[in-house]
């Protein structure tokens, strides 16, 4: 029995799939089958046809470079994606009290940040809108180029 | 994994400083010889700062395991400055 055919049944003794999806896949893999491979993907269990996932960012990058008084500056940081998820975590470590002064402080200062709704639950979330994040400027009364990417 | 190089140069106008590289896996030996005291400051303020010692503990841990792959350039006309964990 080759693999292909033992993983179709393994899914239907699971539950995966229903025995005519089985069959479906089962003729599918035959060499003279008729079945299409719209059919077969068709028939196939949920997660079979999602695309596979993007390679995930490992780090997010800052570049500057900006020409003051005719002499060139650059700066080139990279920072660890890991880093970013652990130093969010840092803010659980804050006790309630300062961080009801620094919720406080920021928002005098304008900032509506909230630090205690800093969560690992909504890390992920921000850490997934950091991977699309690109930012060019390009400031040319200022002969500075500003850009941040991740990669 | 822990980081186990930092690469650090740095130059001035008067002051050029060959790249170091420090190797920080023999921070290790310090650290395993001073643990009982380490463990008790990091207690001891956890408490004061009424955190769950070890939260603080992963936490620290977590970011000491992230760091390698950091690398900061900062390049003027007349200074450098190299920072890069490996």
């Amino acid at each position: 029995m080759n693999e292909n055919r033992r993983q179709i049944l393994e899914m239907l003794a699971a539950g995966k799939i229903t025995a005519d999806e089985a069959e479906k896949l089962l003729a599918a893999l035959e060499p003279d089958s008729t079945v299409t491979a719209r059919q077969f993907t068709a028939a196939a269990p949920e997660g079979w046809n999602d695309p596979p996932p993007k390679n995930r960012a490992k780090y997010l990058r800052v570049l500057v470079e900006a020409n003051e008084k005719g002499e060139p500056t650059t700066v080139n940081v990279r920072v660890p994606m890991q880093l970013l998820r652990a130093g969010v975590r840092l803010a659980s470590l804050i006790p309630k009290q300062a961080q009801e002064q620094l919720d406080e402080k920021l928002s005098a200062h304008g900032v509506p940040l909230t630090v205690s709704q800093i969560k690992p639950e909504n890390l992920e979330e921000l850490i997934d809108h950091l991977e699309d994040l690109s930012v060019d400027v390009d400031a040319k009364e200022e002969k500075a180029k500003v850009k941040v990417f991740c990669e | 994994m822990t980081p186990n190089f930092a690469v650090l140069q740095v130059e001035a106008p008067h002051f050029r400083m060959p790249r170091l590289w420090l190797p920080l896996f023999l921070l290790w030996i310090p650290v395993i010889l001073l643990s009982p005291i380490i463990f008790l400051v990091i207690f001891g303020l956890s408490m004061a700062g009424q955190v769950s010692p070890w939260r603080a503990i992963a936490v620290f841990w977590a970011i000491t395991c992230s760091l390698p792959g950091t690398h900061v350039h900062v390049s003027t006309h007349e200074a450098k400055v190299l920072v890069r964990i490996l």
